[in-house]
């Protein structure tokens, strides 16, 4: 039997509700279960960051809830909710994600001290982590010594130490050349096997897209389709 | 805590430039404020040395109606035997008795009102050093009687000269007026201008039967061997002599004890000013630098670092900003009140504005340890104020609509 690990609710944005509503969620039911690999496609401006920013408790929405583990995020305020994210959820952001007076390791380390885990532990996870996303020989470069590719690598590493729930991912290959994105993508794959973490994405990247077990698009607000790509286009864009 | 720890130390850095010039501000104004303080230290301790070695000693003794109405009547009839009972005191470093009257000197040039003060040579050279002040002439001659020291103000404005002689008039215990005409023997000047104006000193065996009170005394002045035990010695003194009004300097010239108190606050709200400039130039810098930082500050909440945190992150590096400056700055500060306190400020130009104040125109700053423990506390005081209001602006940051930039 699968487990529910994101469970949204009716979700809705509205911005401007006392003069012209805008929604940018409108009334979205989205159900993701463990070891997903998902991506949320559309296009600018249909609510894929509105989306992922409700399902990680980064932001309020105007009605509906988002359950994560049967916890309802939605009613949590304050350090309660930050505590949550910091315990359950990982990021990793489009750019500029990694905390620029950190090295790669202690960046990697970094929501493993917050969460005040015992130094042999954060360590051991740590260069395993540098060992997946082959970059132990970066261990000591900060954030402006390494490429564009490897900084999403270390945050991907990031998100993952502590072994969240799920990792939320906006549009982590926006910023990448081709091959940096390949890259990126082979690692997260490889992470979502071996460690059977749920990754969510939203994307614009067709190739993103191609490697992603299921496929939602969003438009104004809405959820217009759900799929998984065809098994032709898996064989062709998988490795 | 480490890694915040670590966060701020290495932000610190993130904008050297800036960084700099917040810690070469906090130098300058640290430095500014502690050799304000020091300098207006020297001011005062000089002030007061001065009025103490030279004008007031520690301790004085009155009849209890002397300092009232300064009348000759109000005499220490027994005061020369009192005298040789206080100068065997090993507390006492020196001490002398004198007439004290109030009267008028005149020349061919004009008068002046004055305070006629009959000393006792030996002993009031060793009590004042009178005689060091004498810039022409000599001190008193022990063959000679009606001799006069004049201050230089006093020579210039009545126009008397060394040798010459000047007539002085006063009323004696009885109210009768009485005149003696004395010999200037001496001129003196002290740092005081106002003192040099209303004072002639004359032998006390020249003045006493004249007055009416021969072989008394009206004021016995006491200087201690150390200011420490003022308060003994002035307790001590009073059980001896329970019906002779026994005041030290502080009471005597209350204005100096005022000097101090005021002067203790003035530099600290010179102090308080500066460092608030200071603070309002950091909390400047630092908001700039929360607000450079939206974006990662929103991260960093995203990622489930806890406002608590965030909060305590931005105020090391606030303090870190300030207490790297500080080092420098009390280095300058302390090497500068070393060097100058060695050989004092010369401000010789402007000898006569200090002198009408009653100063010494060169200084020699100095520090206690009070004062420095006091600017320590007003440094951090002043580290914690500039680091709050950027810490609260950094809390404000909304993680969603940061990472929208």
């Amino acid at each position: 039997m699968k487990e529910t690990v994101i469970d949204a609710h009716n979700l809705s944005k509205i911005y401007d509700e006392k003069t012209i509503p805008v929604y940018a969620l409108n009334n979205v039911h989205l159900h993701i279960q463990r070891g997903e690999f998902t991506a949320i496609k559309g296009p600018s401006g249909s609510g894929k960051t509105t989306l992922l920013n409700m399902i990680g408790g980064l932001d309020n929405p105007s009605g509906g809830f988002v359950e994560i583990n049967d916890t309802n995020i939605t009613a949590l305020k304050g350090n309660r909710l930050i505590d949550f994210r910091l315990n359950n959820i990982g990021f990793v952001f489009q750019s500029y994600n990694l905390i620029p007076v950190l090295t790669a390791k202690e960046n990697i380390e970094f929501i493993m001290l917050l969460q005040n885990r015992p130094k042999e532990e954060r360590e051991k996870r740590v260069a395993e982590l540098l060992k997946q996303i082959g970059m132990e020989d970066k261990v000591d470069k900060r954030p402006v010594e390494l490429s564009g590719g490897q900084q999403q690598r270390v945050a991907v590493a990031r998100a993952l130490a502590p072994k969240p729930q799920f990792i939320l991912a906006d549009e982590p290959t926006a910023n990448l050349d081709s091959i940096a994105a390949e890259n990126l993508l082979d690692v997260m794959l490889k992470l979502n096997k071996e460690e059977n973490i749920t990754f969510v994405f939203s994307t614009h990247d067709q190739r993103v897209i191609n490697r992603a077990r299921r496929v939602i698009t969003l438009e104004d607000g809405k959820i217009v389709a759900d799929t998984a790509p065809t098994k032709i286009e898996h064989l062709l864009y998988e490795k | 805590m480490s890694v915040l720890t670590k966060i701020a130390r290495r932000n610190i850095w993130r904008s050297k430039k800036r960084s700099l010039i917040i810690m070469i501000a906090v130098s300058i104004g640290l430095w500014a404020g502690i050799f304000m303080i020091a300098f207006y230290n020297g001011m005062i301790e000089q002030r007061i040395n001065s009025a103490i070695t030279s004008e007031l000693s520690h301790i004085q003794l009155h009849h209890a109606m002397f300092r009232k109405e300064y009348e000759i009547k109000y005499e220490l009839p027994e005061g020369k035997k009192m005298l040789e009972m206080i100068s065997n005191d090993p507390d006492i470093k020196a001490s002398a008795g004198r007439i004290i009257i109030k009267g008028m000197i005149a020349s061919a040039s004009g008068s002046n009102g004055i305070t006629i003060n009959g000393v006792m040579p030996k002993e009031e050279h060793l009590l004042t050093k009178l005689p060091d002040k004498i810039i022409e002439g000599k001190y008193f001659d022990n063959h000679q009687t009606n001799e006069i020291l004049i201050s230089k103000k006093i020579s210039k404005k009545l126009k008397i000269n060394l040798n010459k002689k000047a007539i002085v008039t006063f009323q004696d215990k009885e109210g009768n007026l009485a005149s003696i005409a004395f010999r200037v023997c001496g001129i003196y000047k002290t740092i005081n201008g106002p003192y040099d104006d209303a004072n002639v000193f004359v032998k006390i065996n020249a003045i006493d039967s004249l007055a009416g009170i021969p072989n008394s005394l009206n004021e016995i002045a006491i200087l201690l061997q150390s200011n420490s035990t003022l308060d003994n010695n002035q307790k001590k003194l009073q059980q001896n002599f329970p019906n002779i009004e026994i005041k030290n300097w502080k009471e005597i010239a209350p204005e100096l004890g005022l000097t101090v108190s005021v002067g203790n606050q003035m530099a600290y709200i010179l102090m308080g000013i500066i460092l608030l400039a200071l603070a309002f130039g950091i909390i400047n810098t630092m908001m700039m630098s929360v607000l450079e930082r939206t974006w990662e500050i929103g991260m960093l909440l995203a990622l489930g670092m806890n406002k608590f945190k965030i909060f305590v992150m931005i105020v090391l590096e606030t303090i870190f900003l300030i207490l790297i400056g500080c080092p420098l700055g009390l280095l300058l500060a302390l090497t500068t009140i070393v060097v100058t306190n060695h050989r004092g400020i010369d401000f010789s130009k402007y000898t006569e504005v200090y002198s009408s104040f009653g100063y010494k125109s060169v200084i020699y700053p100095s520090l206690t340890m009070g004062q420095f423990g006091i600017i320590m506390l007003l440094v951090v005081f002043t580290a914690l104020f500039s680091a709050i209001f950027p810490a609260i602006r950094a809390l404000k940051i909304n993680p969603a609509e940061s990472l929208k930039k």
